[in-house]
């Protein structure tokens, strides 16, 4: 154990000093950054301007919103019942943009659907709400209570709006926080992808140097490719820390001097201009980044020991510091494949294939990412933490066979590489 | 196979060559005791006990196919390769002071491995090997790369260690360095062990029975005096009536005969017995066999 930790403070220290990592440390955040502002910058302002059908069948609402009138949305009402099929493809409807459906006991049990046809952004969903509720305060205020509205409001219940797709009341199809779920799942892949081959790499380049027979000399077969794949691991960590830090303090930034919070009371009272968009609310209202980077670490973790035992396993059965390349190909095709899987199960999160997949060593760290942006049901939560378990019980078995790849390969130089030297390899005691 | 029934015993305080030619199993041999590959049968042991991990940190290195970090400094990979092999921090600096002191290369200690020459990495790898101390020193083919200056340089060191009581296996083609230095010697061929012993003894195994003369004179003169009771086999002309004379002898002449016909004859500058170098006993160990295959 304590030569696999010096065998990997020194892949630490070689990673860190290098240049390709200061780059990549200065230069990954940046891009991401980037990347960033413009999709805040051109994602459009939030200067929509809905037409929302008030379904009332009982006209609780009086045919009444606001006093004062949103110059963003237009209320119609509409007093009979609209079904959804029917909203979603009736002619007459098509120019709403979403319809707010109040059932008759709206006043007692608080609850509501909006169904929209595009995805209203933050904002817009916090306006239709606010509107919605304070006109129903105004109602019950008035008709069960002598007090005040202001007062009311106090003692209230908040109202529960949910918005659903018209065109996918069941919400099936990809929500945008699947998106960012494949993001950080793109993320394991880069990073895997960029450390595996780091790993192959180095492991080449110490057999073609020959000094992996001196190593060997003084330290097992195993120690040595452990020690290497917690090194380079750990660098892979320490990058992505920095990644962390730097794309937070960016968006901290920005936060705070491009897209400022609308409904921070400070910015209100400073007159900030604010601008918000899908993709800031996404950013800064939705995305859960205190329960999604835990997971994403300990999938991260399971995922790079999983790929990296591959990677290392390749780099000490190739004859040469090029020959490991033909090997390569389906290790890059499983990769892809995962993230296809990723893509796969943000398009279709209920499919049978997004379960398989969630369990599937190679495609669950990216797969699992997508689910966690999802949202897990109550009962679901097992399912992260059994595909985390398997998952790292493969990574185990992989590591094992990647041992006696390791053991029996290291020390064969010049030759090319075959299936069935690698299969007698894994044999081999 | 690679290697069949070798079997060998190191003493401490000696240096020990293991000969043969390409391909015979010496690397084998040497990679099973420093236990990087797993042997079939047999059983290596390391002052009594069974070859273990934890004996390595007491083994020294030095493989014929050498290789070093090239982006560390001379510094890094000494403290890198001494950790490993169990140094403290304290250790490795007394360690690493001492011999660039010795080899007078502390101006070295900076500098990557990818700045150095060729001889200077060799000279880094030994220093590597030995920076521990330790008992047993393996070394496959020590003196390559290096120039005459630093094979003494070398040599010396080994020479140094071995009176410390080290126990140093050698493998080699260099014969000459094998006369030098080695003490004991085994010469491995088609996997198995052919021969094992003393240099002296080996060579004294191996004789034919020749002699040299070196003398001034006539050569006709010469070989008259020789008559019947010996055999001229080769002479070499050192120059104006200078020679030497190899030759054997024949009807039970002895050596004192041979200098007893030639006095007054020519001048005698030297004369002995002409001992096989250890590269003749390893070509007619190993060649004979050659030939039987070949036919």
């Amino acid at each position: 154990m304590k030569a696999s930790w010096i065998i990997a403070k020194r892949e630490l220290l070689e990673r860190i000093g290098s240049r390709s990592f200061l780059f990549m440390a200065v230069f990954g955040p940046i891009l991401v950054l980037l990347l960033v502002y413009t999709l805040f910058a051109v994602g459009g302002n939030d200067q929509q301007k809905w037409k929302v059908l008030v379904s009332d069948q009982y006209n609780v609402l009086d045919n009444k919103i606001m006093a004062n009138e949103d110059p963003n949305i237009t209320y119609y009402f509409y007093n009979d019942v609209i079904e959804i099929e029917e909203f979603a493809k009736d002619e007459r409807f098509q120019k709403f943009d979403a319809m707010v459906e109040i059932n008759g006991k709206v006043l007692s049990n608080k609850s509501g659907f909006v169904f929209y046809r595009e995805k209203p952004s933050m904002q817009m969903q916090i306006n239709i709400r606010y509107q919605v509720e304070r006109r129903l305060e105004e109602l019950v205020a008035a008709e069960f209570t002598n007090l005040t509205v202001g007062q009311f409001r106090q003692i209230k219940q908040p109202l529960t709006l949910n918005f659903k797709n018209v065109y996918d009341p069941h919400e099936t199809s990809a929500d945008l926080s699947a998106w960012v779920g494949l993001f950080f799942g793109a993320v394991i892949f880069v990073f895997i992808f960029l450390f595996g081959m780091t790993i192959l790499r180095s492991v080449a380049r110490e057999k073609s140097n020959r000094i992996v027979e001196v190593i060997l000399a003084s330290v097992s077969s195993r120690s040595l490719m452990f020690g290497k794949i917690v090194g380079i691991g750990v660098s892979a960590f320490i990058q992505f820390a920095i990644w962390i830090g730097l794309i937070g303090l960016g968006l901290y930034f920005m936060r705070s001097q491009l897209f400022v919070d609308a409904y921070d009371p400070a910015n209100a009272a400073e007159q900030m201009q604010t601008v918000s968009n899908e993709f800031v609310s996404l950013v800064y209202e939705r995305i859960q980044f205190s329960a999604m980077l835990p997971y994403f670490f300990l999938f991260f973790v399971v995922g790079y020991l999983f790929y990296g035992a591959f990677f290392a396993a390749l780099g000490a059965v190739s004859g040469s510091e090029s020959d490991g390349q033909q090997f390569l190909i389906p290790l890059i095709a499983m990769l892809c494949f995962a993230l296809y899987a990723g893509y796969s199960v943000a398009i279709n999160p209920d499919s049978a294939s997004s379960d398989f997949y969630a369990y599937l060593p190679f495609t669950a760290p990216i797969v699992m990412m997508v689910k966690l942006a999802q949202g897990f049901g109550p009962d679901e939560g097992a399912q992260l933490y059994l595909s985390l378990f398997v998952t790292l019980l493969f990574a185990i078995g992989m590591l094992l066979v990647a041992g006696r790849l390791y053991k029996n390969g290291l020390l064969q130089f010049g030759h090319s590489v075959r299936l069935r030297t690698i299969f007698s390899w894994i044999k081999m005691k | 196979m690679a290697l069949d029934e070798v079997s060998l015993s190191l003493n401490s305080g000696e240096i020990f060559g293991l000969l043969g030619p390409n391909g015979a199993g010496k690397t084998t041999l040497i990679r099973i005791i420093n236990r990087i590959v797993e042997q079939d049968s047999g059983i290596v042991r390391f002052k009594g006990d069974l070859m273990q991990q934890k004996h390595l940190a007491s083994v020294g290195y030095l493989p014929e196919e050498r290789g070093l970090y090239k982006s560390m400094t001379v510094e890094a990979h000494a403290r890198f390769l001494g950790a490993l092999r169990g140094m403290t921090r304290r250790d490795i600096d007394t360690a690493l002071n001492y011999w660039l002191d010795k080899f007078d290369i502390q101006s070295w200690r900076k500098k990557r491995i990818e700045e150095l020459s060729k001889g200077m990495a060799q000279k880094v790898q030994f220093l590597c090997a030995v920076l521990h101390e330790p008992e047993l020193l393996i070394l496959d083919e020590p003196f390559s790369g290096f120039d005459p200056v630093n094979v003494e340089l070398v040599k010396k060191e080994l020479i140094e260690m071995k009176m410390k009581g080290k126990t140093i296996l050698i493998s080699t083609h260099n014969m000459r360095s094998v006369e030098e230095i080695c003490d004991r010697v085994a010469l491995i061929h088609q996997s198995k062990k052919v021969l094992e012993g003393k240099v002296s003894e080996l060579q004294e195994q191996t004789k034919t029975g020749e002699y040299a003369v070196k003398f001034r004179g006539n050569m006709v003169v010469f070989v008259n005096a020789l008559w019947t009771g010996f055999e001229l086999i080769d002479k070499e002309i050192l120059g104006d009536d200078k020679f030497i004379a190899r030759l054997k002898m024949r009807g039970g002449s002895t050596f004192e005969d041979l200098l007893k016909v030639l006095m007054g004859q020519v001048k005698i500058e030297a004369a002995w017995e002409v001992l096989p170098s250890m590269q003749d006993v390893f070509i007619s160990t190993v060649q004979p066999e050659t030939k039987e295959h070949e036919s």
